[in-house]
């Protein structure tokens, strides 16, 4: 099988032990087929013959049989959990959705490719069933789901669906990308985190560079807010750009540090999706 | 006071107010709102442009409303009179006059030449006044009805002379000058000028006609005799007439004027200084002060409610001007 075309493969790893049964490349706690030692059993515990240590046998004064048991390497389930709200249809060269597409690409191939089961939840106001892909190891429909994602014009409503998101993820911890501009107010964003707790959250930023970096030098515009629709009238010039400027940069600070209040340090991408970038965030905070 | 010329257009008022409802369409979309940073001068200009949009609206409607101020009636004193000059164009008026024999005046100026240069003095004297002109022969010819041109007054005066017919008919001269005062309000002092150089019979009915036009118009009637050569004059008194001869014309027609309840003043001109006295004599007895209204045009505002409406526009094009057309 060939990646799509969309898809850029980054590698990630989890600091904790996975619980889940079916063999991944995760550490885990399942007892199984692998390489990690975890200690002796005796053969009547354990009945696996295949394992039983001579040399130990050999020790014990009572005679018992030892068998060694092992820890196999398990899949964690992967989810990436995609803002639908107004904002995400901005954007300038390319719109955030797009972003986010090659994001969820990657990312079912990624986890594919470690054999990891992967889904993909879409919320705006509510979690959106129709864009909804549950977590299997049969990714192919999730490439689709990525495609329907790359050219989806969102509606102008908000993303209060993300506190019912963790109803519709596995009970098994999973690692969980959260794909958004995060443009809603912190106190929502906080109450909404507290739900996700149980999984292992990275907060995947998007931001555009036309929002703040690139705007126009000079002149008036009328815009429109993509989500409610309110709309004002911006006399852009260098003062108010470099305003523009600092609330971006303050507001990024604020959700740097709300987020590493969760424990969850987040990831700033803007205009384009680096793979490299993710795998480089997977070893610097994730412990090995 | 201002008054519209169309208040229907006034109903439409109402839409100037659309631009606050309806949003500019070419409107760019933005990621949040609520992130950008206050800014008071960028919603000035919003604030600025959606009411420069209603007042542009605004006005053009005012100015197709018609604004003006109503017309004043302005009370000016004046010399108005209203002065119709009946003048006998008969072929007779082409002789000269009967005093030329006796040394004065041009001998070559014919009667209607010097009556037409002395009026045309006299009108150009009185710029106040409004003139009409009739002439008649054998009957009646309505040359210009009461008007203050007085470049018409003279061209119909100059347009009097030429050669006429051998009749007077003064009656439908009379006639006709007074019903030029019917067509026109009444300034308060009403002349009528009558210029011959004999006189005819007036018949019964337009005698009585004549007299009570006359009198319910108001009219001061001045006749002018401008006398033939040995002709009599109206107002010899020892006049003796041979008793089988009936009495001349211009005795009856005198006689007949002064039963008029009206004003009636007659002159006899042998000469064209005779006939310049007589006219100053009219001129300084129809001197009375008249009061009359001036109709003042009330002001039309439209073009200044255009032109303001096309600043609004202008600036609005200004500032399109300085729309931002890249975003990226």
């Amino acid at each position: 099988m060939h990646p799509p075309e969309r898809a850029k493969e980054f590698s990630y790893r989890i600091g904790w032990r996975a619980r889940g049964r079916y063999p991944g490349r995760h550490a885990s706690a399942q007892r199984g087929l692998g390489m990690e030692f975890r200690g002796h059993a005796p053969l009547i515990a354990y009945p696996d013959p295949r394992r039983i240590d001579l040399r130990q046998t050999l020790r014990d004064p009572f005679d018992q049989v030892w068998v060694r048991i092992y820890n196999q390497k398990s899949s964690v389930p992967v989810y990436v959990v995609c803002d639908l709200s107004g904002s995400m249809g901005f954007g300038g060269k390319r719109s955030k959705l797009e972003v986010a597409a090659q994001i969820t690409a990657s990312a079912a191939w990624s986890a594919f490719r470690v054999n990891d089961p992967f889904g993909f939840i879409g919320f705006d106001d509510a979690v959106r069933e129709d864009w909804m892909f549950r977590s299997s190891v049969k990714v192919h429909g999730a490439f689709d789901l990525a495609e329907r994602l790359a050219v989806y014009r969102p509606a102008p409503v908000g993303a209060g669906g993300l506190r019912h998101v963790h109803q519709f993820l596995l009970r098994e911890k999973s690692l969980v990308l959260l794909v958004s501009d995060f443009h809603l107010p912190l106190a929502d964003l906080e109450h909404n985190l507290g739900s996700l707790m149980r999984h292992r959250v990275v907060p995947l930023v998007l931001w555009d560079s036309a929002e703040y970096r690139n705007l126009p030098e000079f002149g008036v515009a009328s815009v429109t807010d993509c989500e409610t629709g309110a709309r004002r009238t911006l006399f852009l010039r260098k003062h108010f750009r470099q305003r523009i400027l600092q609330a971006f940069e303050e507001r990024r600070a604020m959700l740097e540090r709300l987020f590493l209040r969760f424990d969850m340090p987040p990831l700033f991408i803007e205009d384009a999706f680096d793979a490299d970038a993710l795998t480089e965030y997977f070893y610097q905070f994730v412990a090995a | 006071m201002i008054l519209f010329t169309h208040y229907w257009v006034l109903l439409l008022l109402p839409v100037a107010l659309l631009p606050l409802l309806l949003e500019r369409t070419h409107s760019r979309r933005y990621a949040w709102l609520a992130l950008l940073p206050k800014d008071p001068l960028s919603d000035l200009i919003g604030l600025l442009l959606k009411i420069l949009a209603v007042l542009a609206l605004l006005f053009i409607l005012l100015g197709m409303a018609g604004p003006h101020t109503a017309a004043q009636q302005v009370e000016r004193i004046g010399q108005g009179a209203q002065i119709i000059l009946t003048i006998d164009r008969s072929a007779s008026m082409d002789e000269p006059f009967s005093g030329a024999m006796t040394g004065r005046g041009h001998a070559g100026e014919s009667k209607s030449a010097a009556a037409r240069r002395i009026i045309t003095e006299f009108v150009r004297q009185r710029k106040n006044d409004m003139f009409g002109v009739v002439t008649f022969s054998n009957s009646a010819m309505y040359v210009m009805p009461l008007t203050q041109s007085h470049e018409a007054i003279l061209a119909a005066i100059d347009a009097a002379g030429g050669p006429g017919l051998f009749q007077t008919n003064i009656g439908s001269g009379l006639t006709t000058a007074l019903g030029m005062f019917a067509k026109t309000p009444d300034s308060g002092s009403r002349v009528i000028v009558l210029l011959s150089d004999g006189a005819g019979n007036l018949s019964a009915l337009t005698q009585q006609k004549v007299r009570d036009w006359a009198e319910r118009m108001r009219v001061t009637l001045y006749w002018i005799v401008l006398r033939q050569p040995g002709g009599i004059s109206i107002f010899d008194e020892h006049l003796k007439l041979a008793d089988d001869q009936p009495t001349p014309p211009e005795i009856k027609l005198h006689e007949y004027f002064k039963t008029f309840r009206t004003e009636y003043h007659a002159y006899e001109a042998d000469d064209p200084q005779s006939l310049a006295m007589a006219i100053e004599d009219i001129n300084r007895k129809e001197k009375k002060p008249i009061r009359y209204y001036e109709q003042i045009p009330g002001h039309d505002y439209a073009p200044h409610c255009f032109a303001i409406a096309a600043g609004m526009i202008g600036v609005l094009m200004g500032i399109r001007l300085l729309e931002v057309r890249t975003w990226h």
